[in-house]
């Protein structure tokens, strides 16, 4: 039977710690509660504090590859300068994303939706049972489309404000546990994004015609490579209502 | 990260790392030495340091913290070659105030400045925790220390912030 400075004290060092005796210590303590929800709330806070903008990716990151010519020939005698010419390549390329660190009047696509998930927290504790059709097809109906069961259960559906649009905000069960969803229609990128930020692991995949569609998850069983198939296949499973459906 | 395919692949390879990365390593960065200038110097020398390395670089799902080692290595590197015995704190945060009233949000803008006091062996694996979504496991491994010794300091770090930010601190143990 642990006390409620017992509790406190866990809860100080790791807020998120999921631990039955301190599950069932807040389940019977109303006083342990309300620090509790303190506690979440100041660390949504912190994370927030935390998350300092910074610029998005150059848009020419491709200078690091752009002076490799691998000929077999060359290779010894170049050796040197090619090495030179990687280095500072790097170079440039942080170079060019510290310039803009004070100057970038926006945040990176991926920082946005990451720090739309600190806003939504109960999102990723909506649990594995389906939403009913009823919750899940307005929020559908609002973005014009329709979702085929392909993408696996959809447990969490919301339409949410980001970005100054409504947008489809779900969290769908598939092999890698619970990965949330974001439809993006009014942001377009030009090839897979991969994003590893403040905990969550990530992609932002096009989808022609419609912008594009962000899957992320968190947790040591984050894949990259996984989440851009979860997110190739999701994308497959979306059907467009209207002309360009 | 042997690359069979060649350089071009591994060049490409190590660059969309970098790109997936460099925000967190630029936010871990500038949390640790509370310098923007020097975060950015830290994470450009870091990344040459991995690419440089990077044959050492066995599993890319282990890239992250490899990189936040580097990091750190490089960070304290900095300091030996700078030599800066002390910090004033107030100063840092006069430097720093663009960056820490950026959200345009007072609440956060304190919260930073309280970060900023925060003594490095606290605010690192807080930083770990709440902004890399670390375990407490992960945090130790990183940080060479015991679990219970993370938990401590995770421990101190929370209440000297909250105390700092003036908040309701009476129930806290």
């Amino acid at each position: 039977m642990i006390t409620c400075a017992h509790y406190r004290t866990a809860l100080l060092a790791e807020p998120h710690a999921a631990d039955a005796q301190l599950e069932q210590h807040r389940a019977s303590c109303p006083e342990c509660q309300a620090y509790s929800a303190r506690l979440l709330q100041f660390d949504e806070r912190l994370g927030r504090a935390l998350r300092v903008d910074v610029p998005a990716a150059p848009a020419r990151v491709a200078v690091l590859g752009a002076s490799g010519v691998d000929a077999a020939g060359r290779r010894a005698r170049d050796r040197p300068r090619r090495w030179f010419a990687m280095a500072a390549s790097v170079l440039v390329v942080v170079a060019l994303a510290g310039g803009l660190w004070l100057t970038a009047p926006h945040r990176s696509l991926a920082a946005d939706v990451v720090a739309h998930m600190a806003g939504e927290p109960q999102a990723w504790t909506s649990g594995p049972v389906p939403v009913p059709a009823t919750e899940l097809d307005p929020v559908l109906a609002a973005a014009g489309m329709r979702l085929n069961p392909q993408s696996g259960p959809v447990s969490y559906a919301h339409s949410c404000l980001f970005r100054g649009h409504e947008v489809p905000h779900l969290v769908v069960q598939t092999e890698m546990g619970p990965v949330t969803v974001m439809v993006l229609e009014h942001e377009a990128v030009n090839g897979p994004k991969p994003f590893d930020e403040a905990g969550y692991v990530g992609v932002i995949l096009p989808v022609p015609g419609h912008g594009s569609l962000a899957v992320l998850t968190r947790g040591p069983h984050a894949d990259a490579a996984g989440l851009e198939r979860i997110a190739a296949r999701v994308r497959g499973a979306i059907h467009w209502d209207g002309p360009n459906g | 990260m042997n690359d069979p395919l060649g350089g071009n692949s591994k060049r490409a390879r190590f660059q969309a790392l970098c790109q997936a990365l460099r925000p967190d390593l630029l936010r871990f960065a500038f949390w640790l030495s509370r310098d923007r200038a020097l975060a950015e110097d830290v994470v450009q020398e870091a990344m040459l340091r991995a690419w440089k390395a990077q044959d050492s670089l066995l599993d890319e799902a282990a890239a992250k913290p490899w990189f936040l080692t580097i990091i750190r290595r490089e960070h304290a590197r900095s300091f030996e070659r700078k030599r800066l015995v002390t910090v004033d704190v107030d100063e840092l945060i006069a430097r720093e105030e663009p960056m820490l009233a950026a959200a345009q949000d007072q609440d956060l803008a304190e919260l930073r400045a309280a970060l900023f006091k925060l003594p490095e062996e606290y605010r690192e694996p807080l930083i770990l925790q709440v902004l890399m979504g670390y375990s407490t496991a992960e945090i130790a491994a990183q940080l060479e220390l015991s679990p219970a010794a993370v938990l401590t300091r995770l421990f101190r770090a929370r209440k000297q912030l909250r105390t700092l930010c003036g908040e309701d601190t009476r129930l806290d143990p």
